[in-house]
This record gives structure tokens, C-alpha cells and sequence, in this order.
């Protein structure tokens, strides 16, 4: 028997605070179906994913209104593309990632990501073609999604790799010059990129993974949010102590969430379960933010002196409350700071509590990195690449996962309004300070070695 | 062996519980289950007990009946076949409903109609009516099995026409969903 406070406060958490299950992602291996022909290869691939994912919405809607719980998004995950199109030509990749496109249309999913390369060490010729191909990918699709390792702990940074993604992210941004560069929103450079990412811009289904996998992606900033307002309500003088083990608390009643819907949505499908990623993603609604989250710990805003602190707590102890949820966690389970998804930390940049060094300096204490920056279109590359060297270097050295999705709005300046539409929200253009001059160091190129792994301080 | 179901009624206070036992221990019998529940100020209380061979149930009730009614209790007491609960052997699957809105009358059973029509059965209710127009102080539980067989759309969608008919938020949930995020 179920007492009614138990009852109530689920209800709660799903009608006035936002919980959902933001994502569930089939990841489909594409391996076997790579080819020289390269018609052959959009037929092998478009035959693989309609098979696999054609019941996947139906599923998911199924499910979670069997729970009252809605699945936000359903997505795709696929085998690096670079490596199932290694053989093509960038402008046959481009092809591809059409018919990936058209295939995600077909069975009705929101994105489908994969369309990626892992170059942290060296940079193959299919690789290359697939970096030279991705800004004419994500502008000419609405649903593909690009992804690039460029350094890991274990190899150190592509230097080389970090400079074409400077240029790729620019020329992307160009090509969706009338829609403030939305393209750039769909690509991500990684550091330590896990293999099993439910959320985009980042999924694609890794190397060791099986033929198909379902991970999922729970949300949850606002239940978050809600819970330390009533506590704090109700004890004006909890201590941050306790705030974590609430915190852990709630993180737990969330990924369990995430683990029955994904598991039964796997059973249905008869596709193997694969993880749950505990992440803390907002979206652009009142009440669904983790910006909110630090204004509730006591904070002005986020930006402020003490938002890494709040947000080590935050993401330590979501992580400590997911990992006790469920034994299979995985992708990046952290919090999101996604500035332009995020109608809080949009309006902190807007006020100018939030400024691109500080937001680096947090991505060192949470997932994932710089996430939808909007920085003045006439950022350069090398500048942007510099950026990108800075956040891929947090990442190696403290053996963890960094992004950088960023944005030069074309013909913006710092301070303008860009407007991406839809989950993706809008957010003030931050000034990228200090660029002045040439940057000889970002052309040096190379690899900037491994880290040592002892004399660790 | 005789078994017996013993319902008390009568306004809560201490000693309800330990008055029946007493008498069921003093006639030999052995309790085999107890529930009981208090709703505002009244108290309603099953019980089932095993009776010894050589007890009558006439004379069982009698006692039960003399003792209680003397400390203004109301006592039922019939026997009890030992037989399989008719819903036992079907297939089901647990789901919760709850609805909000303001009280009015009619609200449970305009509800459970529908619920008894599909064939669904209530294992659990709680309701509780504050009255007043406020959401929150209105609301019922009912936990209610399933059975496989059941057209569960036609279910929702009736549901939830009646729902709407009553001005009542209605939520249809199974019940997985309570336990994963609430218990360990």
C-alpha cells in the first residue's frame, strides 16, 4: 500500500516541477554497413535505422503515459560516421548525412547524432573528410548532429584537430548566417568523450557498444530546485551538509525515474538496456533551470563569487544520489550549464553576472564544458579554437569530460540578442575579451603530450 | 477449521482493539488478521479469527455482540468460507488514479462508476474531502488492479471524461512508478 504523501509529492514533482524523461536515445551500430559505394551505404543505413527505430516514438509515448511521465525527446545514436564512411569523399559524407537526416525524419525522431570523428591522437583521412564535410552537413539537415574528440587524458590534445574545428564551427556558423548561426548548435567539440551520451549534441553510439542500446537522459533541475526551497523554508539554517544529502536525495528519486522508463522502453523494443545519464538538463521554461538552482542556495545570480563551490556541490552530490539510483550510469551525468537552453543563466549573461572566463573556470567542476556560447561573429578562428584548446585542456588534466559548443553569431556583436528557437532558447552575445592580436600559438600545432599521471597536486 | 469476519464500528478510543481480542482469546479463538482504520473521529476495525472446533458461531456472536454493545460498539460477525478471492486468478496490473479539484458531491461515485463498469477493482482508497474549492485539500487515491484483458484506453479516455465532466485534475499512473521513486 502507497501512503498518499508518497503519492502526492510524485505528482507533484511531475505537474509543477517539471520532471521528465528529457531524452531516450537508441543507439544503432552502423559498422557493417560501411562501403566504397557510396549508395549502397546510404541504403544499408537507411534500411538499419528505420529498422530498429520505427516503433521507438510509439514506444516511448506508450510508456510514458502508462507512468504519466512524458519523454520529451527521442533520439538516435549512431556509429562514428568517419569511421562507417572512411573510405568517402567529404562531399559523399555530405550525402550521408542527408540520408541520416531523411531516415531520423522518417521514424519521427527529434535528432540523430553520430555524425562524428575521434581524432585525439591523429587525424585520419576519413576523418578529415568528415571534419571538411560538417558545416555543409549541419546546414544543409535539421535533425543531424556532430560530434568531435580532440583530446583525451590518455593522448593529450590534438592541436591540429582543434584548429579545423575552429575553422569548421566558424564556416558552419556562416553557412546559417540568417538563423544566427543554429548550425554551430549542433556540433560539439569533446574532451574525454564517453561512448554511451543520451543528450545532443554529443551522442553517438561508441566503437564497444553493442549492434543497438537504448540510454536515457533524465532531467530535473526544477524538482532540484523546488526541494531546497522547501527545505530551506521550512529550516532557515540547513547547512550545506544537509542541502547535499538532499540534493543526493532528489538526484535519486530522478534517475529512478529514468531507469524504469528506459528499461521498459528497451523491453518493449527488445534492445538491450544501456545507461542512465543522470545530467541535470534544463530548458528555456521558468522552473526547469539549473541557473535557478544557485539563486536558490542563496546565490545573486550565476557568475557570481561562489558559483563553483555551489556548483561542486551541486554536481558531486546528483552524482552520489544517481550512482546509489542505478547501477548503470553512464554519459556525463553532471550539471548542464547550457547558457542559451537555460532561461536563468541566458538572463544571468544578459545582466552581466556570467562572462566566458567564468564560465570556463565552472566547466571544471561539473559537466559538460562551454555549452551554446554565443560569442560575436567576428570571432576569429584561431580564437575560437584558442577557447577550445583552454576548455580541452581542463578536461585532460583533470581526467574528465569538457565540451565547447560555441556560437560566433554572424554579424552580431557582444550584447546582441541571438535567437536560436525551441529547446535551444536564446541568450545575450558574450564578449570574448583579450583577443586582440595574432594567436601564433594555436597555429603551432601538434599534440600537447598526455598529462603525468603521478605527482598529482 | 471455522473461521470468522468481525467488523467493529464504533467513535475511536483507546481500548477497542484490546476489548474484541480479549474476548476472542477468552472464547479460544486465534486472530489470523487485523485491520482497522480510523476516518475523522470514528473508528472501523476487521477482523478474521479461527474458531475451535467445539464454539458455535451462535454463541460466539453473543458474547462478541453482549460485550461490545455494553461500550456502545457495533459488532458484525458471520462466518467465513475458506474459498480463492474471485479477482485472485486474473492477471492484473496495479495503477494508481488521483484526482484534485473542488468538493462537491458525487465525486467518488461518479469515479468508481466507471471504475466498476471496466471491471476494475479498488484495492485501496483514500479520500479526503476538505471542501472548499482548493485543489489540493480534495483529493482522492484510489490504487486499483487492472486486468490484463481490460481496454485501458477506453478506460483512460472515459476516465478522464468524467474527470473533466466533475472539474477534476485526474492522473492515471501505474503504480512502478511510486515504488521506483520512493522506496529503496
Amino acid at each position: 500500500m502507497l501512503t498518499d504523501r508518497e503519492i502526492i509529492s510524485t505528482l507533484e514533482m511531475l505537474e509543477s516541477e517539471n520532471l521528465d524523461v528529457r531524452t531516450v536515445t537508441l543507439g544503432i551500430n552502423l559498422l557493417d554497413c560501411a562501403s566504397h559505394d557510396v549508395n549502397k551505404l546510404k541504403n544499408k543505413i537507411q534500411s538499419r535505422i528505420t529498422h530498429f527505430a520505427k516503433h521507438l516514438v510509439t514506444v516511448c509515448d506508450k510508456i510514458g503515459q502508462k507512468y504519466g511521465i512524458p519523454v520529451v525527446n527521442k533520439r538516435i545514436a549512431v556509429s562514428p560516421m568517419a569511421v562507417v564512411g572512411a573510405a568517402l569523399s567529404s562531399s559523399q559524407l555530405i550525402d550521408v548525412s542527408k540520408t541520416l537526416d531523411a531516415a531520423a525524419a522518417q521514424v519521427n525522431v527529434d535528432f540523430i547524432g553520430g555524425f562524428s570523428a575521434l581524432v585525439e591522437k591523429g587525424i585520419a583521412r576519413g576523418d578529415r573528410a568528415l571534419i571538411e564535410a560538417i558545416p555543409h552537413a549541419l546546414s544543409a539537415t535539421d535533425r543531424v548532429c556532430a560530434s568531435v574528440n580532440v583530446a583525451s587524458t590518455r593522448a593529450g590534445i590534438n592541436m591540429d584537430a582543434v584548429l579545423l574545428m575552429g575553422n569548421a564551427i566558424k564556416q558552419a556558423a556562416e553557412l546559417t548566417a540568417h538563423r544566427d548561426g543554429i548550425a554551430c548548435a549542433k556540433l560539439c567539440v569533446f574532451a574525454n568523450i564517453p561512448q554511451d551520451i543520451p543528450f545532443m549534441a554529443g551522442a553517438y553510439l561508441g566503437i564497444g557498444e553493442a549492434d543497438a542500446v537504448i540510454n536515457v537522459g533524465v532531467s530535473g533541475p526544477g524538482v532540484v530546485k523546488k526541494a531546497i526551497d522547501r527545505a530551506l523554508e521550512s529550516n532557515p539554517n540547513l547547512d550545506l551538509g544537509r542541502i547535499s544529502e538532499l540534493i543526493k536525495k532528489t538526484a535519486y528519486k530522478v534517475t529512478r525515474v529514468g531507469e524504469l522508463i528506459g528499461r521498459e522502453v528497451a523491453e518493449n523494443l527488445n534492445i538491450r538496456f544501456g545507461v542512465v545519464d543522470l545530467s541535470l538538463a534544463p530548458t528555456p521554461h521558468v522552473g526547469d533551470s539549473v541557473g535557478e538552482i544557485f539563486q536558490s542556495l542563496g546565490l545573486l545570480s550565476i557568475g557570481v563569487p561562489g558559483t563553483t563551490a555551489a556548483l561542486a556541490l551541486l554536481n558531486d552530490a546528483v552524482k552520489k544520489g544517481g550512482a546509489f539510483a542505478s547501477s548503470k550510469v553512464g554519459g556525463l551525468s553532471g550539471a548542464f550549464i547550457p547558457v542559451s537552453e537555460d532561461l536563468n543563466i541566458s538572463e544571468a549573461a544578459r545582466e552581466g553576472y556570467i562572462s566566458l572566463e567564468k564560465l570556463e573556470a565552472i566547466t571544471s567542476v561539473c559537466s559538460v564544458g562551454l555549452d551554446m556560447v554565443a560569442i560575436p561573429g567576428d570571432t576569429s578562428e584561431d580564437t575560437i579554437a584558442a577557447i577550445i584548446a583552454d576548455e580541452m585542456a581542463i578536461g585532460v588534466i583533470n581526467n574528465k569530460t569538457t565540451a565547447a559548443r560555441l556560437i560566433p553569431v554572424p554579424g552580431k556583436r557582444a550584447g546582441d540578442s541571438a535567437y536560436f528557437g525551441g529547446l535551444l532558447g536564446q541568450s545575450t552575445i558574450l564578449p570574448v575579451n583579450n583577443a586582440q592580436g595574432a594567436n601564433h600559438f594555436i597555429r603551432l600545432g601538434g599534440l600537447i603530450p598526455a598529462p603525468i599521471h603521478s605527482l598529482t597536486n | 477449521m471455522n473461521k470468522v469476519i468481525i467488523s467493529v464500528l464504533g467513535q475511536d478510543r483507546p481500548g477497542i482493539v484490546a476489548a474484541v481480542s480479549k474476548i476472542l482469546f477468552r472464547q479460544n479463538c486465534n486472530v489470523e488478521n487485523v485491520s482497522q482504520t480510523i476516518l475523522q473521529s470514528e473508528f472501523a476495525g476487521i477482523f478474521i479469527a479461527s474458531m475451535p472446533a467445539d464454539l458455535s458461531l451462535e454463541n460466539l456472536k453473543e458474547s462478541l455482540l453482549d460485550e461490545l454493545h455494553r461500550i456502545d460498539l457495533h459488532v458484525q460477525i458471520k462466518s467465513m468460507q475458506d474459498q480463492d478471492p474471485v479477482f485472485a486468478s486474473i492477471e492484473i496490473e496495479p495503477f494508481v488514479i488521483t484526482t484534485k479539484g473542488p468538493d462537491r458531491k458525487g465525486l467518488v461515485a461518479g469515479i468508481t462508476e466507471i471504475i466498476a463498469n471496466h471491471g476494475v477493482n479498488i484495492t485501496n482508497l483514500q479520500a479526503v474531502f476538505k471542501g472548499g474549492d482548493e485543489p489540493g485539500d480534495n483529493i482522492m487515491i484510489y490504487e486499483v488492479d487492472v486486468p490484463v484483458g481490460v481496454d485501458q484506453k477506453a478506460l483512460d479516455n472515459e476516465l478522464r471524461q468524467r474527470a473533466k465532466a466533475l472539474s477534476l485534475d485526474i492522473s492515471i499512473q501505474h503504480r512502478n512508478i511510486f515504488e521506483a521513486i520512493n522506496r529503496i
